[in-house]
């Protein structure tokens, strides 16, 4: 049947054959153009959220955040759920960006401009829950290794160090990454505009670039660094996460699978967060020809993948369990199972591993209602998953006497609804005043743009 | 010169030689005197300036917003006796219950801040329960009544004490005039001064009736023991010297009698290096009592059938082994005839509990006679009591009964009370003086005292904290604290011990004494009843001494110890029986299998009066960990029939009586039995104690005493409420195969049979050859452990209470219990095992175990906890960030986070109130909010005990220093110390064979060994 297919030839990853004009239209209209009511409705909803997630914020910083369902033996709950879930959802923008670069998939240039941008956006936000999540967060600074008249030093052996310098050096890296990418496309914008104010912003931060030889041969040479930069840290700042869990002593956390389980699990979220912001925006900016279904496609293809890793991950766990027989273990997995946290056990299963199983399907994976549906679940059981592994685990652990069944609060609610918030409105904030897609790179990329042997 | 003679004036003129002696003396003569500072006039200089800074410094003192408006005593002069950062000892007596246990009162800068046992004092020998303990939480609550109260037509002004006492004394007289009775309603009076002045009182006005009772007083009890025994009064239980206890629904290890003592001298016998003296405790119980957790042989019994088992017992005895009794004198036959017709079978199957158990116990009680002790609780009918007190005689158990303090008014009756409330009624009661007790509280409705009081013109209530009683008198009037109060006690016996104020009082009040005192002489005056209490002993007490010294000397010596054993005054108690009751006596009530209530003693708040104790109400219940509540206890089974759960609501009705409580399943509860425990559900009490329980007493009538505390005319009907219950552990079925005995199979509870060890079968599970990757640290020096014998603790919980009193730890609430918070440095673990139908119960004592490879230690990012070089795990509050990551790593789940300031938040800042300020423990830290906290082995006492050590120049030993909780622990189980000291007892513990620690395999190395318990089981014979 598929005989006919040439895998020799690559489909074209810009559809039609835009003129490099058009491109620069297409992508630039956003930020040319007042916003239209459903923007502003939008980022009116964002910014809602993110509020209510102030507010909430607010009054734990003021009454303690006895006000949140933590007990004795769950002492992490929500908000580190929320850490780990959106550091997760930052991995898609490097993986693609980076790895995806440095595999010449050609395919990631329509969409890496908005996953880096969602990655920067998902680690502010992630950041932001180990800080608010302590007891006194006006003590933060403690967690810095800052030189101090006490001469106090950070405990190097804590893997909440190590998560400060991964996610602190994940947010660096990412950033400068992405703004390296941009520099060629805010020159382009500076060249456009006709505002003087927009002009002189576009100016200093494309750094005098001109589109010379000279800049482009200095430029792909930076890039490629930076790429490689940042590949081992896709994979650095999960792994250091997930020692948040694995060195501690708890049945159940003191896994080695995590790592990788981790990784998968990561880039397996933030593809389907890429995906489900990405469906929107080529929508609404009438991008369908850039960001093609063909993108969507492979990206379900890696949630596919992403999807049975992590599906693994879950059988390896149980079957290590029993096979190292150690009971604490057993117990604990039978516990998350069919214990008192099951529903949320079979949440993260049936949303990260069933249900995934329809992108098998050709026509589903290319059925835009259909993946979106499915992305959301993605995300509603990988949010799960850190809830199963943070909550079932603290609270039953080694003495039946210490166990407590936690309940979150409606301040827990707020809080993750405001992270929700804060990252929506820095992409939507985003999308009017940056490119969404990489315009240069995209041109490099259109039908005939490149040198052909005929 | 002459010539040109230049003159100022005309006596220069005229008079040189004047002219010049003026000059020479140029100042006046009155000024040229010698500077005298005592001889110059008025106000000198240096006296103004002195003068002028006084004011200025008056001034800017008075004008400042200083508290203490009071006299204040700088330290700069130093006050006697008082040296700042030390404290200093005053022992004195205990009045919180009946026991009057001597207790050491700790002070810092005059500040009470610490409550334990006087170690001099022969019966309780140093140590208190967790009420005592907790007591001096009432000293300083910031709700006492401050000022006289009066109460008209619902309204309350508070008035003077003048204006109060005067109006007191009128209508006391005015009564007297009219030849209306003054009926005075105290507690059991054990003080023979106080004794004294009531009978002075009734002297002073001669229609004075004096009613004394105590909370649930078992009249049962007291008629059983009348009819058997007429001559001689209720003894209290040697269990020291007791090989067999038999306890029926008897709870001695927790709520009944001295059960400190009890405690002491049960546990005596549970050393398990001397296996052959380890004594055997039966329990029969509907309930599941704190005793029955700890008995060998526990076994559930519905409360009709205890006169059914005494019987069987007395019959099984009297008829098969009357050949081997060695009590010669009991008229056997006319036994028999009492319990004729039952047998083991019959029995038996009537109970479900298994013969062979039953015949175990009966060679038990055989082989052991004059060794044995059938115990029954204040509960139980009049019939149980004469039962098991005939058992003993004949068994000649009554070797072991001892003398119980004696009051010094025989208690009145429930019919004196009612004879009273008829009084009232009939207009012939004048003035009702409560005296510190809360009577409409204690006494069912039916009684009618609460119309009553509004019949009588004067009603007075003496008490230091609003109540039912207080709230419909006329009059308030607030009394003294203990710690406030002068006082003695006598046990009727040869005990004598004395109570001294260790602090002014905090409010203005007046003791109790120095009210009715004031009564007596028309003039209220502090420190009067002081002086009368050192008159009595001077002429009553004194004389006898024959110490040789002067009076002064005398009772100065009395005071320092508060224990005075007079010489020669040793009452030798016998018990001489009378069988004469068994020709009228009529065995047995027909009781019904059906639906019964008891209603029982709780286990820490007394007779209502420490409901506004925050510490007591969150002090878990010793078997189901219910804080914040009382509840009605049911079987599982029971719960599953009537499709309840925990929390749900029933409504008990009796004889149109009828209360809504919340059930709680506890396992190992007879079916059909309802167990609540009385002195909840307090109406008028203080913020703290606020819809907390229920009051079961409102079910009473004028019921006939001669059946206890038993209901069996009970419906239970469910409602469908629900009420949040908060206990400090999840509860869930034993039925549950998943979650059954995890405490065994990870090796939390290690407990095996006294046989099994004896004959070398017992194993302790040891974790595996470890290896650690971790380099180990040499400890040089005092390194601190502790070990804690399973087989001694009994779970009472003094040690809890002990460790919050010492360390400052704050009162959280019930919201935050149910939100699991509560702050507890050490818990007692209870875990069942068996069937949910009849659980064997496990306790464990957990507290932080000072790990030497402490998992807290290396996540915590900021280094707030980490090892001292004397092996303690420590915190350092200011450091930490909270972020909780070191209690998620304690396997043990022993640390404990500041999720709110709980004192601000707790009852809307009740602790922060000045007065509650100055409870706190100086020496140690007040923690904030966002703090992570844990036991320390109470660092602040080995911190001193290293100065002194310093001080003295010696090294510091591991016995110089006791934790907070191992100086509580009235069963000694707790024994702390330097593990690298050869002979010291730590050291043998810590390597006993039956010595391990929890979760070894986790190879942290914890520092706290447990003794493992072992069960006086006859594995072997039973199956």
């Amino acid at each position: 049947m598929s005989s006919n297919i040439d895998y020799s030839i690559e489909p074209e990853v810009v559809e039609g054959q835009p003129k490099l004009n058009q491109i620069n239209e297409a992508i630039a209209k956003p930020l040319e153009t007042r916003p239209s009511w459903k923007y502003l409705v939008a980022l009116g909803i964002s910014s809602t959220m993110l509020l209510i997630g102030a507010v909430c914020l607010g009054f734990s910083f003021y009454y303690g955040i006895g006000l949140w369902g933590n007990n004795q033996p769950v002492g992490w709950a929500i908000p580190i759920v929320n850490f780990v879930f959106w550091v997760g959802i930052g991995h898609a923008g490097t993986l693609i960006s980076a790895i995806l670069f440095l595999f010449r998939q050609r395919w990631r240039t329509g969409i890496s401009r908005f996953a880096e941008a969602m990655t920067i956006f998902a680690v502010i936000t992630a950041g932001l829950f180990p800080l608010i999540h302590t007891g006194r967060p006006w003590l933060a600074g403690y967690l810095f290794p800052l030189p101090n008249q006490h001469r106090l030093w950070v405990n190097f052996t804590s893997p909440l160090i190590w998560d400060v310098f991964a996610v602190s050096t994940y947010l660096t890296v990412s950033f400068v990454f992405w703004y390296i990418g941009l520099i060629p496309d805010l020159a382009m914008l500076r060249d456009r505009t006709k505002s003087k104010i927009k002009k002189t912003i576009y100016s200093i931060f494309s750094l005098g670039w001109r589109h010379s030889n000279r800049h482009w041969h200095h430029y792909e040479m930076i890039y490629l660094i930076l790429a490689g930069f940042a590949t081992p840290l896709v994979l650095s700042v999960h792994t250091i996460v997930s020692f948040d869990f694995a060195v501690s002593i708890l049945p159940g956390w003191h896994t080695t699978i995590f790592p990788p389980y981790f990784v998968a699990g990561a880039v397996f979220s933030g593809f389907a967060m890429v995906q489900n912001v990405l469906i929107v925006v080529r929508k609404i900016f009438n991008l369908e020809h850039i960001i093609t279904l063909d993108t969507l496609e492979k990206m379900n293809k890696v949630m596919l993948a992403t999807g049975m890793m992590v599906g693994y991950a879950y059988g390896m766990e149980f079957f290590i369990a029993w096979y190292s027989g150690n009971p604490l273990e057993s117990f604990v997995f039978l516990n998350r199972a069919f214990g008192n946290y099951a529903w949320a056990y079979w949440i993260m299963v049936s949303c990260n591993v069933i249900f995934t199983q329809l992108f098998w399907f050709k026509k589903i994976r290319r059925n835009i209602v259909a993946m979106f549906i499915i992305g959301v679940l993605v995300n509603v059981g990988m949010w799960f998953e850190r809830f199963v592994i943070v909550v079932t685990t603290l609270s039953r652990d080694f003495l039946p006497s210490s166990w407590d069944y936690y309940k979150p609060t409606l301040v827990d609610i707020g809080i993750l609804l405001g992270s929700f918030g804060l990252f929506f409105t820095l992409v939507i904030l985003f999308i009017r005043s940056l490119p969404v897609v990489s315009i240069s790179e995209v041109k490099a990329v259109v039908k005939g743009s490149q040198p052909v042997h005929h | 010169m002459g010539k040109n003679k230049i003159w100022k004036g005309l006596t220069e003129l005229r008079n040189p030689e004047r002219s010049r002696l003026l000059k020479e003396q140029e100042f006046s003569a009155e000024t040229k005197e010698d500077f005298e500072l005592s001889q110059l006039g008025g106000i000198s200089r240096r006296k103004f300036l002195a003068l002028s800074a006084a004011t200025a410094a008056i001034a800017t003192t008075a004008c400042s917003n200083y508290r203490d408006k009071g006299s204040i005593v700088p330290y700069n002069q130093k006050l006697e006796n008082v040296l700042p950062g030390k404290p200093n000892f005053y022992s004195s007596t205990c009045t919180g219950c009946a026991n009057h246990c001597g207790i050491l009162i700790k002070t810092r800068e005059g500040r009470p801040i610490k409550v334990d046992g006087n170690p001099d004092h022969p019966v309780n020998k140093g140590k208190i329960c967790a009420i005592g303990q907790a007591s001096i939480l009432n000293l300083y609550d910031p709700e006492r009544v401050k000022k006289p109260i009066k109460k008209e037509n619902g309204k309350s002004r508070e008035l003077d004490w003048d204006s109060a006492f005067a109006e007191f004394v009128n209508q006391v007289r005015s009564a007297v005039s009219r030849n209306q009775e003054i009926a005075l309603i105290a507690k059991p009076v054990f003080s023979p001064s106080t004794a004294r002045l009531l009978e002075e009182f009734k002297k002073r006005f001669g229609t004075t009736t004096i009613y004394t009772y105590d909370f649930l007083e078992s009249f049962a009890k007291l008629n059983a023991w009348k009819q058997i025994y007429p001559k001689s009064d209720l003894p209290e239980f040697d269990f020291s010297r007791a090989k067999i206890v038999v306890a029926l629904e008897s709870n001695f290890l927790a709520t009944e009698g001295n059960f400190v003592k009890n405690i002491r001298q049960f546990v005596s016998n549970r050393n398990v290096d001397k296996p052959e003296e380890f004594n055997r405790l039966y329990a029969f119980e509907g309930d599941l009592s704190l005793t029955g957790a700890n008995a060998d042989y526990r076994f559930p019994l519905h409360p009709s059938l205890f006169p059914l088992l005494l019987a069987t017992l007395i019959n099984e005895i009297l008829s098969k082994y009357s050949n081997r009794l060695l009590n010669n004198k009991v008229p056997k036959d006319k036994i028999l005839g009492l319990v004729a017709n039952q047998n083991l079978e019959n029995f038996s199957g009537k109970s479900g509990i298994n013969k062979s158990y039953l015949e175990l116990l009966v060679k038990d009680l055989i082989d052991n006679q004059g060794k044995a002790l059938i115990v029954t609780g204040d509960s139980l009918s009049e019939d149980v009591h004469l039962l098991a007190f005939l058992l003993n005689e004949i068994l000649g158990n009554t070797k072991l009964y001892t003398a119980k303090p004696k009051p010094r008014f025989s208690n009145s009756s429930f019919d004196d009370f009612v004879q009273l409330s008829k009084k009232i009624n009939a207009g012939q009661v004048g003035v009702i003086i409560n005296v510190d007790c809360n009577p409409l509280f204690h006494f069912p409705e039916d009684l009618g005292l609460k119309q009553g009081f509004s019949k009588v013109p004067f009603v007075v209530t003496l008490t230091e904290d609003n109540n039912e009683t207080a709230e419909a008198s006329n009059l308030i009037l607030p009394i003294n604290h203990n710690l406030e109060s002068w006082g003695d006690y006598y046990d009727g016996n040869n005990l004598y011990s004395t109570i001294q104020p260790v602090i002014e009082p905090i409010f203005g009040t007046f003791q109790k004494e120095d009210i009715l005192l004031g009564l007596v002489n028309g003039q209220l005056r502090a420190g009067a009843f002081h002086k009368f209490l050192m008159d009595f002993w001077k002429k009553e007490i004194y004389p006898s001494s024959n110490f040789g010294v002067d009076f002064e000397q005398f009772w100065f010596s009395v005071l320092h110890d508060a224990v005075y054993i007079p010489p020669s005054n040793t009452v030798i108690n016998s018990y001489e029986p009378s069988f004469d009751f068994i020709e009228h006596k009529k065995l047995i009530a027909e009781l019904t299998n059906d639906w019964t209530l008891v209603i029982k003693k709780p286990y820490f708040v007394g007779d209502g009066k420490y409901m506004n104790n925050g510490w007591l109400l969150e002090l878990p219940h010793p078997i189901t960990k219910v804080t914040w509540d009382n509840y009605a206890a049911i079987s599982e089974n029971d719960a599953k029939n009537l499709k309840l759960e925990n929390g749900s609501v029933v409504k008990l009705q009796r004889s149109g009586k009828e209360i809504e409580v919340p059930v709680f399943i506890v396992p190992g509860i007879a079916e059909k039995t309802i167990v609540i425990e009385a002195g909840f559900g307090r109406e008028v009490v203080s913020v703290v104690g606020k819809d907390v329980g229920v009051n079961p007493i409102k079910l009473f009538g004028l019921d006939n005493s001669s059946n206890g505390y038993v209901f069996q005319d009970i419906k239970i009907i469910p409602t469908g409420k629900f009420r949040q219950i908060a206990s400090t552990v999840e509860h869930h079925s034993l039925n549950d195969t998943g979650l059954k005995d995890l405490h065994k199979s990870r090796h939390i509870i290690q407990e095996g049979t006294l046989d099994e060890f004896v004959s070398g079968k017992m194993e302790i599970h040891r974790a595996k050859e470890l290896i650690s990757i971790i380099p180990e640290v040499k400890y040089t020096g005092v390194k601190w452990a502790m070990v804690i014998d399973l087989n001694k603790c009994v779970g009472c919980g003094a040690c809890v209470t002990a460790c919050n009193v010492e360390n400052n730890v704050p009162i959280v609430g019930k919201d935050q219990v149910v939100r699991g918070r509560e702050m507890q440095w050490i818990r007692i673990d209870t875990y069942f095992s068996g069937t949910p139908e009849n659980p064997s119960v496990s306790l464990q004592p957990m507290l932080c175990q000072h790990c030497d490879d402490a998992p807290c230690e290396n996540v915590c990012p900021v280094v707030a906890t980490n090892h001292s070089p004397d092996g303690l795990n420590q915190m350092i509050y200011n450091r930490c960030v909270g972020t909780r990551y070191c209690s998620n790593n304690c396997p043990y789940k022993v640390r404990r986070f500041n999720f709110y300031d709980f004192r601000d938040r707790f009852a809307d800042g009740y602790l922060y109130k000045d007065s509650l300020r100055l409870l706190n423990n100086p020496e140690v830290t007040v923690r904030s909010r966002g703090v992570m906290e844990k036991c320390t082995f109470c660092i602040q006492r080995i911190a001193e005990a290293r100065q002194d050590a310093l001080a003295n120049g010696r090294q510091l030993k591991g016995t110089d220093v006791k934790t907070a909780c191992q100086e509580a622990c009235p069963a000694e189980a707790i024994i702390f110390g330097d593990m690298h000291d050869k002979d010291s007892e730590l050291y043998y513990w810590r390597n006993h064979k039956l010595g391990y620690f929890v979760l070894e395999e986790l190879n942290i190395k914890p520092n706290v060994t447990y003794i493992a318990k072992l069960r006086n089981k006859k594995s072997e014979e039973v199956a």
